[in-house]
């Protein structure tokens, strides 16, 4: 059976020092993680950043809008084709704004539903956590089986956390 | 040592102290604050008594709708483009900007609901693309008739979206933060806003990418949404008018409007929320600065636009100059150039003035009732323009001046009332600092003495 061990400290250097250490003791990367009420600038605390494929979401929806407001534009004026002033059926321009309104209403959806995927939220059982963290408090948190739940207790305790919770 | 310190105003260094600081001005309501608040409401239902009375009345009258359609476009030009203030030094990584990012975004969220509430009944005014049987000039060519309809209020939602959005994510962590930190009703709040945000290593590496895709849809919407009404509410409706120019000099207008509320606003929150240490003088130096570029841009797209209708001197040209410049809005325009350029510019172009407190907030106020002017200078023409001579090649008639009646007033000072009203609600929920850019800032810039000179030193992490 798997517990989550959170230690807590004050000093971001401890905890650069309690995630060097689960390192070093053998605990698979992406198991372990860092918990901050504040952005540190990545990697601060030697922590996995996984990569995140955010950017796709607006590239996706935007694919989609100006697929979806070619086929209108186009159905439309092939529906009802009016020549006016001369121009074509097929007026590039006069299909541009809606392509372009579609295009980005569809990237803005997607985005707002790339963000939430991509954050994990919303994330319903977010795990072991303390509110002290949004205080200044800086969580290292680790997931692991019983049989090693020493193992990393330690290493978090060795390194200077002001408490441990195992839940 | 506490950064307090320092000489220089600078936030504390504790964030429990930031998170406490700044969350108190979302609990406390002085009886001032609820006496101007009623105050608002008050206005406010009288606006929508003005918006009902006005549609009664002249509902039939497509020429009296002119001051509508005029704060229609100022509301949403100028809370609009306050975000841009927060998200062109978001891109450049500007550290000053921190402190004022989440008011940009609250402004920008600010006056959804009345946009909406003005643009229906203005949607029922706006004549369609075929009126007595031909087609009118516009940029929808063949397109059905009510396009301008339902893409412009398509455009508006599409920006409410956007701003809505952005500042959700940009709040987010403080959410977690009034989760954390407070009871009943607003931990639940705090709870079902947050989503579960517990500042991992995820959410904090997808944040700036949140915030940075969301404020660059952000700009290409607050842009096309200013193309699209400003040439369908205005431009349009004039025949002969034709002005490459003009849709991006009411996005620049737009913007001046959203660099004057965000001064504004940082002035009252730190005059009135006792933030002193937060919105220093580096701020109101660096906003100042911003609204001294703005003021001189005005002058630049005016002037490029004019010239070309100056010395064209074509029929249609004239035609301009007699509606827009020397028509019925005469003085309006000469009150719009005082206060969106020569004042401001004469104000803020002194170094004292802009590295100051209180001289950037007086160069806004001037500039935003430079912008009010000037949406009325064009939309309050445009839209007196007789019906009947929209197929004209120009404008042969140039209509008399129109003065606002009761119903204008009303709606004015209440949709305004209503956006100022909506800011003050939203102040209940969430700080306007961010409180995790703050402590952002605090990580990455400390006072520094040199010698026996002080500066700042700003990490920029990549």
């Amino acid at each position: 059976m798997s517990k989550s061990i959170l230690g807590l400290f004050l000093d971001p250097n401890h905890a650069a020092d309690a995630m060097d250490g689960l390192k070093e003791s053998g605990f698979e990367r992406g198991t372990f993680d860092v918990l901050t009420g504040t952005p540190y600038p990545e990697g601060a605390f030697g922590e996995y950043v996984p990569q995140h494929r955010l950017f796709r979401f607006p590239a996706f929806g935007a694919i989609i809008g100006f697929t979806v407001s070619l086929f209108l534009t186009t159905a439309t004026q092939l529906a009802y084709p009016l020549v006016t002033g001369g121009k074509p059926i097929l007026s590039i321009f006069a299909m541009l704004i809606i392509m372009y309104e579609m295009t980005m209403l569809s990237a803005v959806i997607f985005s707002v539903i790339g963000i939430i995927f991509e954050s994990r939220l919303p994330n319903i059982k977010p795990g072991i956590y303390d509110p002290r963290i949004t205080e200044g408090y800086i969580g290292v948190v680790i997931t692991v089986e019983d049989e090693d739940l020493n193992k990393a207790q330690k290493v978090i305790e060795n390194s200077g956390s002001e408490e441990i919770k195992v839940v | 040592m506490s950064t307090n310190e320092h000489h220089m105003e600078w936030p504390p260094s504790d964030p429990k102290v930031v998170k406490e600081e700044l969350f108190s001005s979302t609990k406390k309501g002085s009886s001032s604050l609820k006496t101007i608040s009623k105050f608002l409401g008050v206005l406010s239902v009288l606006g929508l008594v003005g918006l009902i009375g006005k549609f009664l009345i002249d509902g039939g009258d497509q020429t009296q709708w002119g001051y509508v359609a005029a704060i229609l476009a100022f509301i949403f030009s100028v809370t609009g483009g306050a975000p841009m203030v927060a998200i062109a030094p978001f891109i450049a990584k500007a550290n000053w900007a921190r402190p004022i990012s989440r008011m940009a975004h609250v402004i920008g969220a600010s006056a959804v609901i009345v946009n909406i509430i003005i643009m229906i009944p203005l949607l029922w005014m706006l004549p369609p693309l075929v009126v007595e049987g031909a087609r009118r000039r516009s940029i929808w060519f063949e397109a059905p008739v009510y396009s301008p309809h339902f893409w412009d209020f398509l455009s508006l939602i599409m920006l409410a979206i956007a701003g809505l959005g952005l500042l959700y994510v940009s709040a987010l962590p403080d959410f977690a933060i009034m989760r954390d930190n407070s009871e009943g009703f607003r931990k639940k709040i705090g709870k079902f806003l947050a989503g579960g945000f517990v500042g991992s290593t995820v959410q904090w590496s997808t944040l700036r990418m949140r915030v940075g895709v969301m404020s660059t849809l952000y700009f290409f919407i607050y842009i096309f949404v200013h193309v699209v009404i400003s040439i369908d509410f205005s431009l349009s409706m004039v025949p002969g008018w034709r002005d490459a120019i003009y849709p991006m000099a009411h996005a620049m207008g737009g913007i001046q409007g959203g660099v004057a509320l965000v001064i504004i606003l940082a002035w009252i929150m730190r005059k009135y929320g006792n933030y002193e240490n937060y919105l220093n003088i580096n701020v109101f130096w660096a906003l100042g600065r911003l609204m001294f570029a703005t003021s001189l841009m005005w002058i630049y797209f005016f002037y490029s636009a004019f010239i070309v209708f100056w010395y064209g001197k074509s029929m249609s040209d004239n035609a301009w100059l007699d509606l827009l410049i020397r028509g019925p809005m005469v003085y309006v325009f000469i009150l719009g150039m005082l206060f969106s350029f020569v004042f401001p510019w004469w104000w803020l172009i002194w170094n004292k003035v802009r590295n100051s407190i209180n001289g950037p907030v007086i160069g806004a106020f001037i500039a935003l009732i430079g912008v009010f002017f000037e949406r009325i200078r064009i939309y309050v023409p445009a839209w007196s323009v007789d019906p009947k001579l929209i197929h004209d090649k120009w404008l042969t008639v140039i209509p008399g001046t129109l003065y606002p009646d009761i119903w204008d007033i009303l709606l004015i000072l209440g949709s305004i009332s209503f956006v100022v009203l909506t800011v003050i609600f939203i102040s209940r929920i969430i700080p306007f600092i961010g409180v995790w850019e703050v402590q952002q800032f605090n990580l990455l810039a400390k006072p520094v003495k040199y010698i026996k000179a002080h500066g700042i030193r700003v990490a920029k992490p990549d």
